[in-house]
């Protein structure tokens, strides 16, 4: 069974402490035009955006041997020995798709290559920042619901981190109805909208919620490691 | 030096547009780099001059911080737009003949790839230490790489990826290009990629930031 959800800007938390420090405030206060570009992106971002998420759960899951895979429906997925680890005591997984949908990436877009490339900068943030929000609540309805039968999720693991291979999207894709929340997949496994982010939650009596690290991220020069150090 | 494109030079480096600009807050009610590159020609400083010795010294130390993570995307903007502000003026002074860049350089997210973002940064800062760009846009083939450089012989190519999937495509485009004109040069960059990648599709450079490929591009063609 699909669930689709679509959830409004004000519902979701967005972390402007976090979006201050992107921009490169990590103190919180934004100098001018700074602040004004921030408040102005979330306002307009209210009616640009399209939050839309979607899940289902399986039952029919089991570990591959080696323990690097898992396979739901008979489809197998290489998700790495890291999200193996996470998901090994599941008894079943749900899989999502969010996104904040297509025009807060146009409307950065335009900015960006326009007249205003800072104010462009900020709604890509913004939008990034939403979709994650936007899986956060989510996540919360896959909790409630796996609570409701006595069972604990784990964290959310996406394909292409952990040395899970983001071509294994076009599996994960399979289980959702084409075009399910106005997200397609190119054959290069990109979700467009841009601002859209996909993934798999563990569900067992005997799963354990771990937050997620960058130790868990291979990518050692990403910039928002090294940002996480300096704050 | 000449104080005006030591100001110049600030405004770049600093984000500092024009004098209705509110920042960086610090240089509030201060000229920018409009108002003082329009003075700068009035005063007969040679547009030469001015781009090499005001506007790219100020671009330069702006992409060595964002190198060393002591700004962020941001304040690169501001110091582009200051940059591109200051363009407009000089723009004519190219055209004439009056005054160069240093080369081409031909950028694109590969095919099947519409991340924009980093690229965007990467044209800017290349343009802004004095080359003239060709952004090829996002989802570009090989064919299209190749048609520019036919236009513009001598240029380098910049490739960005943001996922592991489209970097088979950077490969794909590189082994092309190579094929069809063996001197071109290829600089690759974007999150997924490193240089074990870089020289396993034999490619001549990666870059994990824009002044990198500033400083590549510095040693090939400037
Ligand atoms: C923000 C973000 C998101 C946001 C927004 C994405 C967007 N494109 O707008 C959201 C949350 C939506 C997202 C989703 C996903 N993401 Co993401 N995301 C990131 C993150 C944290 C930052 C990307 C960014 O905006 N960077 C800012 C710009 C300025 O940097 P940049 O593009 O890399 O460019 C710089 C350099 O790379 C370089 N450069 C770039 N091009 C070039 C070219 C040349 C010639 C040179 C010299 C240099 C150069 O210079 C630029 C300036 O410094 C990165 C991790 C990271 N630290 O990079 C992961 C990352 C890109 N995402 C990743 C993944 C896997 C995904 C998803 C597939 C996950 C999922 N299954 O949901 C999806 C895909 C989304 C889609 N539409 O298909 C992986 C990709 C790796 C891979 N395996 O392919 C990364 C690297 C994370 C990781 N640690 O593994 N993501």
């Amino acid at each position: 069974m699909i669930r689709e959800i679509s959830y409004s800007l004000s519902e979701l938390t967005i972390d402007v402490k976090y979006l201050s420090s992107m921009l490169g405030f990590p103190e919180g206060d934004l100098p001018e035009p700074f602040g004004e570009y921030v408040a102005q992106a979330i306002q307009e971002a209210e009616s640009l955006c399209d939050i839309r998420g979607a899940f289902c759960v399986s039952e029919n899951c089991k570990f591959s041997t080696n323990n690097n895979h898992i396979l739901v429906e008979g489809l197998e997925f290489g998700v790495g020995k890291t999200v193996a680890k996470e998901l090994r005591n599941a008894t079943s997984v749900a899989f999502f798709i969010c996104t904040a949908g297509e025009r807060i990436s146009s409307r950065s877009q335009e900015l960006l290559s326009g007249d205003d490339p800072v104010l462009g900068y900020v709604f890509d943030l913004l939008g990034s920042i939403i979709v994650e929000s936007a899986t956060d609540l989510l996540q919360a309805d896959i909790q409630r619901m796996a609570f409701s039968e006595g069972l604990q999720i784990t964290n959310r693991y996406s394909p292409g981190y952990c040395k899970w291979n983001v071509a294994d999207q076009h599996k994960l894709f399979s289980f959702f109805p084409t075009n399910c929340c106005g997200i397609r997949l190119t054959d290069s496994a990109l979700m467009h909208p841009i601002k859209s982010v996909s993934g798999i939650i563990g569900l067992g009596a005997d799963v354990s919620f771990r937050d997620y690290t960058c130790d868990l991220c291979n990518q050692v020069d990403c910039f928002q490691r090294s940002h996480r150090r300096t704050i | 030096m000449n104080e005006l494109l030591t100001k110049l030079a600030e405004c770049v480096e600093f984000g500092k547009i024009n004098l209705a600009s509110p920042y960086p807050p610090q240089m509030k009610g201060q000229e920018g780099a409009d108002e003082i590159t329009r003075q700068a020609l009035e005063e007969g400083i040679n547009p030469q001059d001015i781009l090499s010795l005001g506007l790219m010294p100020g671009m330069e130390r702006i992409g060595v911080k964002f190198r060393e993570n002591k700004v962020f995307v941001p304040q690169v903007l501001m110091s582009a737009k200051a940059m591109s502000t200051a363009m407009i003026h000089l723009k004519p002074h190219f055209l004439s003949g009056a005054a160069k860049q240093k080369g081409t350089f031909i950028i694109g997210t590969v095919l099947g790839d519409l991340h924009d973002i980093g690229k965007n940064l990467v044209a800017m800062m290349v343009e802004g230490n004095g080359y003239k760009v060709i952004d090829l846009g996002t989802d570009v083939g090989s064919d299209k790489f190749i048609a520019a450089l036919k236009e513009n012989p001598g240029a380098v190519v910049g490739l960005s990826a943001l996922l592991t999937t489209t970097m088979a495509s950077m490969e794909k485009i590189t082994k092309e290009i190579k094929d069809a004109l063996p001197e071109a040069l290829v600089t690759i960059g974007g999150a997924p990629v490193n240089k074990e990648f870089c020289s396993k599709i034999g490619a001549d450079n990666y870059s994990p930031d824009p002044q990198g490929v500033v400083e590549f591009l510095n040693t090939k063609i400037a």
